[in-house]
Order: structure tokens, then C-alpha cells, then sequence
């Protein structure tokens, strides 16, 4: 699980001295907010973000409507990009949670994917929450199953034993700490060979843990 | 990588409306018009056609190399949302280097035959990233190894001549793929290369579109080809594409009368000539200027053709979802119910023979060797002393064919088989072994033979091109070998040429045309009457048809049937495509090194007990079904060097089931394998018993 396997390669890319108009146009035709700008080679030198288009009202106040025009016309990527260093980047090997952790942590939506400086790929907010609904398995129909079990080691096992002993297999899986209640965890697992009823009997039977919810998930219609 | 199905990816290009054309003498002559499609990141469109068909004008379109005579007249071309159309040409150099790569059909050309291949690989990087000559040579390495190039490291150091075509090819993708490309426009990539590369390089391609989601435009002729690569496949007819739709679609219910007619051109693998035929699209692709305007272009040739057809342009329509077809009745049609017109020129049906017919032996080979000496460099060979070194080209083949008799060879290239004809014509002389035909001895060179012997033993060459004299008319070259071998009386020399043109279905007005005014099907033609001019006995065929488009290539072999059945002749048969040679030969031979490796009837061949290396040849066929599954079995390597063939069986340094033997087959290193007998007819020359080849599965299960 790594940033150069979930990134989007061969991302859209303009050169610095490309038209905001067209670039205007090159984002409402491909659906995206987030533009890497390199020069020769793929070499990053920029970021152009939806942000970045907007224009402050104060800046156009003492203008008139021509004056406008031309303002917007002769305005290229290279006037409202965000500059070379200042850009944060990631590189492919990167683990995907701290690409997250990134992006939590600036409060933006993107990096630009970064190879000795040659941009390979981007990866952005949605590719992470794909993966989210991938890591808990949205995309296969099935039964979406919570357990809480306690903080101890050898509960993650005992469930994958009451599985594996049906012979069923875990479709996706993924923990976390049950909020508001300390010494406990949430375990969420996601099957697909049994019934609901075969499911809950099975988490149901073992010791110390608790079904909290089961539930028909799959991909969105 | 799964996707919420709110979020598609917008295409990486999409071609609107796109119409090319050329300013000729004829005037402005539209090549291309108004075509549309999409590629997608990760997916291969596969543009199919005939030569003429503007394939390869699209693929120029869109890098803009249209040459200085070529413009778009009108259309779109949006790469990732930004119009290429109307771009500076500095601009687009940019985004061809970085974004956009293309392989072409001949890597030869590709490459520059004076650098190393390490200098031309890292220049890319050097150039386009700037990056030091170091770093560049280490990531083309690694970038050689990614394209499972053999023995990288030294392969930089190399020159382009010193590599196979296979390497070459990979060599030219590896280029390609440096810049890491979002599109990548292969023009027949693997038309030029054998059978058992082209399956390695079309793996390679369908890694690499995984690897790298990498979008592809993949032109071909080929449909097995495009069963074995493509997505979304997009038929070009005459400039327009007249039908789009995803692979399986495609193959399981062609739409368009064109489309089925292209399938109806191809031997299906493992079938033959008695219990199939072959229908040849009638006429030929119009030349863009002869094209007809306000009508279906393809209705000159169509057997469903109204009045309608030939009065208005159909509109490019979406029959089922995501199936598009240029055509009135697309999805009235059914294939199946097609019978060919009354004016299709098949071959009378004959009916199959129940064995093989015990027919006196036409031609005897024994133990033929031919050895082409190699120049020695050593300072003993100056005195004459120095050892001899021989490649040795046809090493030891026993063959013998009955009258009547349709023998095919195949193999890879380097196999001998070109060298097995020449030998037998008299190109070539024979270094040891006895040649038998009709009892006389064919040892001596052609021109020492005698001419009842040359007339009785005719020849149909591969390239129609290079055989015919230019200055010379159609009439004048069929007329020589009459002349000169008397088969008519001087005064009907005229219409037995005529007669001859009209055996190979050719209007008697090409009495005086030349060859420049003939297309390359008609050429072939044009070979096979002067062949057949003097009513030989037996016509060796070194590849006739695989320089043909696949329509005129379903004529041709039609004819070849048609006259065989009409003389009695007796043929050989050289070609590459084992679908071909199926379907065309009663008996075959396979080839490899110098050496027949197995020989049978056709369709013993084609079934287990295979010999190992007919095996891998039979997984490497590209077949036009992606419902078939096929075995896959990759042979390692090249063939080795006939100067210096490896001991034992030649087969050995790359054969896939040396393993079926005890010791990882060491006895294949030090041994000659033997003739086992499957049948009296069948024989395989191999280590491994009977027994275990036959417990193989078959190479191909179609569903």
C-alpha cells in the first residue's frame, strides 16, 4: 500500500507559461482540481489549484470591463502557481497513511507524486478514500460485520479461526479503536461466501467479543 | 485499481470528427474522413483494416507528421482535454517527447545504425530530462531489463545490427517507454517479426499497459493480434471507421458487412481445406481519390448492397451499447445465413481424400545438407590452413513427397526453410545427400540443369516485387517462359497468356500493363501464372501470400487451391503462419535449425504428441478468437547460430520440456534424439517417449 500504486499516473500537466483561460478549460473538461505545471522533461515547477483561479474582487475593482479582458487574458499559469519549493510533494515508495497524514496536516487536497524531480503521478483526497472504501471492501457485495473486541492480543486471531473454520474467506478487513470507550476496538470485516444468518451465528459464538452490526454493503449503484 | 463508479476517468484522447487529406496531383484527396474514438488510460485500441484503409494517416494525425503535403481539414483531437489541432509545432514537440510515444512497424529504421543502443537510450533521457549521463545509462538499463531484455547490461554496448529483430523491437519499446508516455501509438509493431517473438513482445505489451497505465493505440491487419491485445477495437474502411465495439463483441457478432467479411478471410487454426473454405472480400479497397461521395463506401464490395447503399452515406450508429456500426441493416444481418455471391471466385469444392493417397514419390530428398562456408579471420586460413567453418543451413532433412501432394514447411526464421527450397530449385548448391526428382538427380545448379527438368520444377517467390522485371509488361513475362520452354506453338503464345491471366482471375487488358500499375495482390497473381505458365509438376511456394492483406491473401490461396486441384500439381509450401499452412497442406514438416524437427499429415501435427518446439510455435499463434484459450509456452532466446549448432538435439538450449527427462535432460545435450514413430506417417525427432508427449493437452480449447 503505497503512494505509486494508488496515484494517478500520467496526470494532466500544463507548462508555465500556459493561459489561465486554458486552463480554465483544460480542468472543466478533464473534471479536475489540482494541476501540476513543469516545464521540459516533467520537471516540476509548480501546482495550480482551483484556489489559486480565484481572483480577489479588489484586484479587478479599478478595472473596467475591457481592461478586464485583457487582465484575464494575458494572466498564464506561471502568475498565480503555487512556486517550485513551496509545492509539497510525495514520492512513490511513500506508505499511503502518511501521504494522508500530509494532506491532513497542510490542509490541501494533493501532492504532486515526485521521482529525482520528474512528476510520475498525483494522488489526491478522492484516490485515498477510494482506497478507504476498497481497504473495507465496498466494491464486493457482502456482509459488512462488526465485532467489538478487547484491547488484547489474540481477539483479531480467534475471528480469522471461527472464519477460516467455515472455510469462508475475509473479503476486507480493518480496525480501529472504539471511540469514547477505552480497552476496546472495532473490527470490521466484510464476507461474501456465507448468509447473514451462517455470519452472525459464527461471530456470535465467540468468546469475549461482541457483534455490534452487521450489514448488506456493495458498490454504489 | 478499482474506482468509485461515480468517478470515470476522463479519456486520455478523444478524436472528433477527424478528417486528414493530401494534396496530390489528383487535387485534395481526403484520406481520412471524419473519424471518431476514445482511449482510455490503461486501455488498447486496436485500429484494424486493410492497407489503404488510413490506419496509419490517424496515427500520424494525431503526433502531426502528416508530411508537408498532409493536413486535418477538420475534427478535434483532445489530448487530456487540450486540442491538439492548430498547435505551434514547438509545442507539440514538447508534448511528443514527454507524453506521447510511438514504435513503428520496422525498428530497424527507428534505430540509428551508427550509436550504440546504451548511447541512443540514455540520449532520450539526457535530452528530454536532463539528467546526467550516469543516472541515464543505470535507468536504461533498468529500463532494458523491464522489457525482459536478455543480457541488458551488454546489450547497451551493442549496436543495433548485432541484435535480432525481437531485441530491436523491444529495444525501440524500451525507448518508447523512458519518458514514461500517456500514449503510446504502436503502427504494427509485430508484423515484421516470427511468430514465437511476436507472442513474447505482445505479452510485453499487455504488462506494460498494466504497469504503466499506459493508454495505447495499437494498429494492425492482424485479427488474431487484435483478439490477443485489444479492449476496444475501432475498423477502418476506406478512410472511415465503419465499426467500434469491445473485443469480445466484435469477434462473437460483427456488425458490419465488412467486418464479417475480414473474418471470413482468415483460416480459422485446425481447419482444412476439404472441410472449409476461404471467402475473399471481392474487389479491392478504392484508392482515396475513387472513394464514392454520398454513399456507402463500402458497398462496391458488400453482398448485402441496395439501392439505398449506393445513395446515401450511412450514419455511424450505436446498435447495442457500445457497439457502433456504419451500416443501413447493421443488427439485421446475420452472418451465419451468408452465402457467397455467385460472383466470388472460389475453388470448385473437392472432396476429402480418407488417407493420404499411396502416390509414387515425386521428389526424394535424403540426408541433404547444404553448408555455406564462412570466411575464416584466423591467420592460419590465409596459408589455408585454418579450420573451415559452415553455417549449416539444411542439415540433414529426408523428405519425400508423392505426386499431388501439398507439403508445408514452417519454422521460425533462420530455420532453413528459404535455404531447403533454394537448394531444391537449384539456387544453392548442395553440399552432401541425394535430390530425386522424377528420377532425375537435382544436384547440379539451375543453370547446368536441363530444360525439360526447369520447366517441370517452377517457382512462386515471396516478394512479387522484386521478381518482376519493370520494364517489361504483364503479357511480356508471362509470355517468356512459353516462349522459351515451347509449351504452346510459337502463334498461340498470345492466348495461352491470356489464358493464363484468366486463370488467375486477372482481365486480359493486363496483357499490357507494368508492373508498377499493379497492386500487390495482382503481382502475386502475375507470379503465379509465369509459375504455372509451363505446366510444371511441382511449384515450390516460399511464402506467397504473407506480404498480402488478408483479403487478397484468402484470393490467393483460393487460386493456388483452385490451379493445384485443376494440374494436379504438387506443391511446397513455405510460410510462417501455421493457420495458413493448416489449412493449405496435406502433409507438414516443421523446421527448426537446419533440421526437420516433426513430420505429418496436417492435422497430426496439430493435435498432441507434439514435438516441444511445435508446441511453443502452436502457443505462439495469435488466434482470431478471444473465446480460445491457448497454452502459453515462451521459447527462451533466439535461434542459435546454425554456424555453430548446439550437440546433440538442437533443440535443446531452448526446449520447455527437457524437464520430462531424467537429469534435466542431459541426454538432449549429448545425444541425437531419435525418429519416433507415432504413425507410419507421424514422426517426431525428440528424447522424450511417445508416451509422455502424448499425455500433453492441446495447445488451444476453444470455448
Amino acid at each position: 500500500m503505497f503512494v505509486g500504486d494508488y496515484m494517478t499516473r500520467h496526470p494532466v500537466m500544463v507548462a508555465p507559461n500556459t493561459s489561465i483561460v486554458e486552463l480554465q478549460g483544460i480542468m472543466a473538461e478533464n473534471n479536475i482540481r489540482h494541476v501540476p505545471v513543469v516545464e521540459k522533461g516533467k520537471r516540476l515547477v509548480g501546482l495550480v489549484t482551483r484556489q489559486n483561479l480565484r481572483i480577489s474582487p479588489t484586484e479587478l475593482s479599478s478595472l473596467n470591463v475591457w481592461e478586464i479582458t485583457r487582465f484575464l487574458s494575458s494572466l498564464k499559469v506561471k502568475d498565480v502557481m503555487i512556486r517550485g519549493k513551496d509545492v509539497i510533494t510525495a514520492v512513490p515508495d511513500m506508505p499511503i497513511e502518511e501521504a494522508a497524514s500530509i494532506l491532513v496536516m497542510y490542509h490541501i487536497g494533493c501532492l504532486p507524486v515526485v521521482e529525482e524531480g520528474i512528476v510520475v503521478g498525483i494522488i489526491t483526497e478522492s484516490d485515498l478514500l477510494t482506497q478507504l472504501t476498497n481497504l473495507l471492501g465496498l466494491q464486493v457485495p457482502g456482509w459488512r460485520a462488526t465485532v467489538r473486541v478487547p484491547d488484547r492480543p489474540g481477539e483479531f486471531a480467534k475471528i480469522t479461526a471461527a472464519i477460516a473454520s467455515k472455510g469462508w474467506g475475509i473479503d476486507a478487513a480493518g480496525s480501529l479503536p472504539t471511540p469514547r470507550k477505552p480497552g476496546y476496538w472495532d473490527v470490521v470485516i466484510k464476507i461474501s461466501a456465507a448468509t447473514r444468518d451462517e455470519l452472525a451465528a459464527v461471530l456470535r459464538q465467540i468468546e469475549g467479543q461482541e457483534l455490534i452490526d452487521i450489514r448488506e454493503t456493495g458498490p454504489c449503484p | 485499481m478499482m474506482r468509485l463508479c461515480s468517478d470515470p476517468l476522463p479519456p486520455i484522447l478523444k478524436v472528433e470528427n477527424l478528417s486528414v487529406s493530401y494534396a496530390t496531383r489528383y487535387g485534395e484527396v481526403e484520406a481520412v474522413r471524419q473519424i471518431s474514438f476514445e482511449v482510455r488510460r490503461g486501455m488498447t485500441l486496436g485500429l484494424v483494416g486493410e492497407s489503404g484503409c488510413g490506419k496509419t494517416t490517424v496515427a500520424f494525425g494525431i503526433l502531426n507528421f502528416l508530411g508537408p503535403n498532409g493536413r486535418i481539414v477538420e475534427g478535434s483531437i483532445k489530448f487530456q482535454g487540450r486540442e491538439l489541432v492548430g498547435r505551434s509545432e514547438k509545442e507539440l514537440r514538447t508534448l511528443r517527447g514527454d507524453q506521447i510515444a510511438m514504435v513503428y512497424q520496422d525498428p530497424m529504421q527507428a534505430l540509428n545504425p551508427s550509436l550504440t543502443i546504451g548511447e541512443q537510450l540514455s540520449e532520450v533521457l539526457i535530452v528530454h530530462r536532463g539528467i546526467s549521463r550516469a543516472d541515464a545509462w543505470r535507468k536504461s538499463i533498468d529500463m532494458l531489463n523491464r522489457v525482459y531484455m536478455p543480457d541488458a547490461v551488454n546489450v547497451m554496448k551493442r549496436y543495433p545490427h548485432q541484435l535480432s529483430g525481437g531485441q530491436q523491437q523491444r529495444v525501440v519499446i524500451a525507448m518508447a517507454l523512458l519518458n514514461n508516455p500517456a500514449l503510446l501509438i504502436m503502427d504494427e509493431p509485430t508484423t515484421a517479426l516470427d511468430v514465437t517473438v511476436e507472442a513474447a513482445v505482445l505479452d510485453l505489451i499487455e504488462d506494460l499497459k498494466r504497469d504503466f497505465d499506459t493508454g495505447i493505440i495499437y494498429i494492425t491487419h492482424n485479427l488474431g493480434v487484435v483478439a490477443r491485445v485489444c479492449d476496444q477495437v475501432v475498423v477502418m474502411y476506406a478512410g472511415e471507421v465503419v465499426e467500434s465495439a469491445p473485443i469480445g463483441n466484435l469477434f462473437a457478432h460483427p456488425l458490419h458487412p465488412y467486418t464479417q467479411g475480414l473474418m471470413r478471410c482468415v483460416p480459422k487454426l485446425g481447419s482444412t481445406k476439404e472441410e472449409s473454405q476461404l471467402y475473399p472480400i471481392r474487389g479491392r479497397v478504392p484508392a482515396p481519390q475513387n472513394r464514392p461521395w454520398g454513399a456507402c463506401v463500402f458497398a462496391p464490395r458488400c453482398d448485402y448492397a441496395t439501392e439505398r447503399c449506393r445513395n446515401e452515406r450511412p450514419a455511424f450508429r450505436e446498435i447495442a451499447p457500445g457497439h457502433s456500426a456504419r451500416c443501413f441493416y447493421a443488427g439485421e444481418i446475420d452472418p451465419s445465413a451468408w452465402q457467397p455471391s455467385e460472383e466470388a471466385d472460389l475453388p470448385s469444392p473437392s472432396p476429402k481424400p480418407d488417407a493420404i493417397p499411396v502416390q509414387e514419390n515425386i521428389l526424394e530428398i535424403e540426408n541433404l545438407k547444404t553448408y555455406y562456408e564462412q570466411p575464416s579471420r584466423s591467420v592460419f586460413s590465409l596459408f589455408g590452413l585454418g579450420k573451415k567453418h559452415y553455417v549449416k543451413a539444411v542439415d540433414g532433412v529426408s523428405l519425400h513427397v508423392p505426386k499431388g501432394i501439398t507439403v508445408g514447411i514452417v519454422g521460425e526464421s533462420g530455420c532453413g526453410k528459404s535455404t531447403l527450397a533454394k537448394t531444391i530449385i537449384g539456387l544453392e548448391p548442395l553440399t552432401s545427400g541425394t535430390l530425386h526428382f522424377l528420377g532425375f538427380d537435382l544436384s547440379m545448379p539451375v543453370t547446368r540443369r536441363d530444360v525439360k527438368l526447369i520447366q517441370e520444377l517452377q517457382m512462386v517467390f515471396q516478394n512479387p516485387d522484386s521478381t518482376m522485371n519493370p520494364a517489361y509488361t504483364i503479357g511480356e513475362q508471362i509470355a517468356r517462359p512459353l516462349q522459351r520452354f515451347k509449351t504452346v506453338p510459337p502463334h498461340q503464345v498470345y492466348d495461352e497468356v491470356i489464358r493464363l491471366l484468366r486463370a488467375v482471375r486477372l482481365d486480359p487488358s493486363y496483357y499490357d500493363r507494368f508492373p508498377s500499375q499493379l497492386s500487390g495482390g495482382e503481382k502475386q497473381r502475375v507470379g503465379i501464372a509465369r509459375a504455372f505458365a509451363s505446366r510444371p509438376e511441382m511449384v515450390l511456394c516460399d511464402e506467397p501470400v504473407s506480404s498480402l492483406d488478408v483479403s487478397v491473401q484468402a484470393a490467393v490461396l483460393n487460386l493456388l487451391l483452385d490451379i493445384q486441384r485443376q494440374y494436379g500439381t504438387t506443391m511446397l509450401f513455405i510460410a510462417h503462419d501455421l493457420s495458413v499452412v493448416r489449412f493449405f497442406s496435406d502433409i507438414v514438416a516443421v523446421m527448426y535449425l537446419g533440421h526437420i524437427v516433426e513430420l505429418g499429415p496436417a492435422e497430426a501435427i496439430y493435435m498432441p504428441p507434439y514435438h516441444p518446439y511445435t508446441e511453443a510455435l502452436l502457443s505462439a499463434v495469435p488466434i482470431p478468437d478471444p473465446g480460445a484459450t491457448q497454452k502459453r509456452i515462451r521459447l527462451e532466446g533466439n535461434v542459435p547460430s546454425a554456424l555453430n549448432p548446439p550437440s546433440g538435439c538442437v533443440f535443446h538450449t531452448r526446449c520447455p520440456r527437457r524437464n520430462l527427462l531424467p537429469d534435466h535432460g542431459l541426454v538432449c545435450e549429448v545425444e541425437r534424439p531419435p525418429w519416433r514413430y507415432n504413425t507410419e506417417q507421424h514422426r517426431i525427432l525428440c528424447h522424450i517417449p511417445l508416451e509422455d508427449l502424448r499425455k500433453m493437452e492441446p495447445v488451444i480449447t476453444s470455448h
